[in-house]
């Protein structure tokens, strides 16, 4: 009797993921017949191809979690935008920040976005698309800081910064402030959180993302004036991916037909 | 016939010995030998071993801290557990299913970030337990629970006679248990205390969560920054199974020895 169970739910559960199945083969067999053609503005035609796209879901305002429980931001406009543009379907693929850059080199994804510094380390493992945003590394303190009132006070008392693990931010920081000094959380949310319990004097952080932060808690924080460092920030591929043409060709577009600078009112405003 | 079955028994017993024989000891050895020539002789583990090996202190030093006091919370909610003192024991076992409920990192993230900053803010102290400590303090807490019962498990080990022996002679509950109970439980639990520590070493690694530098943060600094991710994690493993693989042969040698009595 068991084993009889036991088949009878095996051959349910192989029913199901052949349901399940069916349905991506769907999707793929519709998007792979398309031939690759040259669409309007000069764009390249990817065909409707599925695009597995990496991100953290934990790094506002490019994707994170809003109230409602609805994953958004800049990068999911972003990159929905630029596959409108050049004919692919994003699939958003929730992975966590340290092995990301790993992830995507090793083709687990196609791409990642993830407000993503272009660094010539990285580059080394991973292609970089153009730059999309221009940032500053900056300092966020709380609103009512009056210990410290510029970057080089900070620097120089016994201050302590948070930011996160395995970002141009954490070895920005061992290069100002030294490693005894950091506090380096799994995700920048939680440095956030550190800053206003005040267990931390500030938080080390990209503009782009700590603007999206302040937003969230303008009661409690600011990015303090002045910059540590500027970069750009760009989308990850595979090395030698074929999509990294397409993408920039779709940036250069949407730099310049101004929709870029609207999504980034949207999100960094 | 008693020559054959003379021999049988010499066979069964010489293979009763050889599978007795710590195969898996020469394997383990081997696998931690092979790992360590790498982390040691290896030029490309050079940078790797220097930045990791710093967080072996932090490693051990907030293992210590948190199994003894780990162990003394363990013994009060132990003894707590089988207290004729109704509401003592129901707090007890509350306090021990709750940890046994919950997940140890949910808990590690629950004590560092929501119970301890609002209980040092109303006893007015500055918000700056370090996070070394807050996690020391939230292994202290979750291994009390799970201690608490190892030592429930001990005291209920020892035969009842010993403590009714202890009582006849006239001495209070109190001394019965201190003198007569407790120090034969406390051998009863040694070998389960020894693989607690050794869990809780390696339970250690959870506190990168909350940025300690132990030898698992430090490999993802490293890591994150240089993509040696092979370098980074063969280190820490190879660290991890040097301390216990030795923790557990000297628990093994111990629990043998109680056997023997």
């Amino acid at each position: 009797m068991n084993r009889i169970r036991l088949l009878a739910v095996l051959a349910a559960l192989t029913l199901l993921a052949a349901a399940c199945g069916d349905g991506d083969t769907g999707d793929t067999t519709a998007t792979t017949t398309a031939p690759e053609t040259t669409a309007a503005g000069g764009l390249a035609d990817l065909g409707g191809r599925a695009v597995t796209v990496a991100v953290e879901n934990a790094y506002t305002p490019f994707n994170y979690y809003d109230d409602a429980g609805n994953a958004v931001g800049w990068d999911y406009d972003a990159v929905g935008e630029i596959c409108a543009r050049v004919n692919c379907v994003p699939e958003f693929k929730e992975v966590g920040w340290d092995g990301m850059i790993l992830a995507v080199s090793q083709s687990q994804f196609d791409m990642a976005a993830d407000g993503i510094t272009i660094t010539d380390e990285r580059k080394e493992v991973v292609d970089f698309s153009d730059g999309y945003i221009d940032l500053e590394i900056r300092l966020m303190t709380l609103v009512d800081e009056s210990r410290f009132t510029t970057l080089d006070e900070f620097k120089n008392g016994a201050f302590v910064v948070g930011t996160q693990v395995a970002t141009t931010n954490y070895d920005k920081a061992v290069e100002e402030y030294g490693a005894d000094r950091i506090i380096a959380f799994d995700q920048f949310p939680l440095a956030v959180q550190a800053l206003i319990a005040g267990d931390v004097d500030a938080v080390i952080i990209d503009d782009t993302a700590g603007v999206g932060y302040v937003g969230e808690s303008a009661d409690q924080t600011k990015l303090l004036e002045g910059s540590l460092q500027s970069d750009q920030l760009g989308f990850i591929f595979p090395k030698g991916s074929d999509l990294l043409a397409p993408f920039n060709a779709a940036i250069a577009a949407m730099k310049a037909d101004g929709r870029l600078q609207e999504i980034n009112d949207q999100w960094f405003s | 016939m008693t020559t054959d079955v003379e021999a049988i028994d010499a066979a069964l017993q010489h293979r009763a010995e050889r599978g007795r024989f710590p195969w898996w000891l020469v394997v383990m050895l081997a696998i931690i030998g092979w790992l360590g020539s790498l982390v040691f002789f290896d030029e490309r583990f050079t940078d790797a071993r220097t930045f990791i090996l710093p967080g072996l202190v932090i490693t051990i030093r907030a293992t210590l801290f948190a199994f003894a006091l780990a162990v003394v919370i363990g013994l009060v909610a132990g003894l707590g557990r089988i207290s004729r003192f109704t509401p003592v024991r129901h707090l007890c076992i509350t306090y021990v299913e709750f940890i046994r409920g919950v997940p140890i990192l949910v808990l590690i993230l629950m004590v560092a970030f929501v119970v301890i900053p609002p209980i040092f803010e109303a006893v007015g102290l500055a918000n700056r337990l370090s996070f070394e400590m807050r996690a020391v303090l939230s292994l202290a807490l979750i291994y009390g629970g799970y201690i608490a019962e190892v030592f429930r498990a001990g005291i209920e080990s020892v035969p009842p006679g010993q403590a009714e022996a202890g009582r006849s002679l006239g001495l209070t509950q109190g001394k019965t248990m201190r003198y007569i109970v407790l120090p034969q439980a406390i051998r009863n639990v040694l070998p389960a205390l020894g693989n607690d520590f050794i869990s809780m070493l390696k339970d250690s690694s959870l506190l990168t969560l909350l940025g300690v530098g132990e030898i698992t943060h430090k490999s993802r600094l490293y890591s994150g920054s240089s993509f040696k991710y092979p370098e980074a994690f063969l280190t820490i493993t190879f660290l991890y199974l040097c301390m216990t693989l030795v923790l557990s042969l000297v628990v093994r040698a111990v629990s043998r020895r109680l056997d023997r009595g």
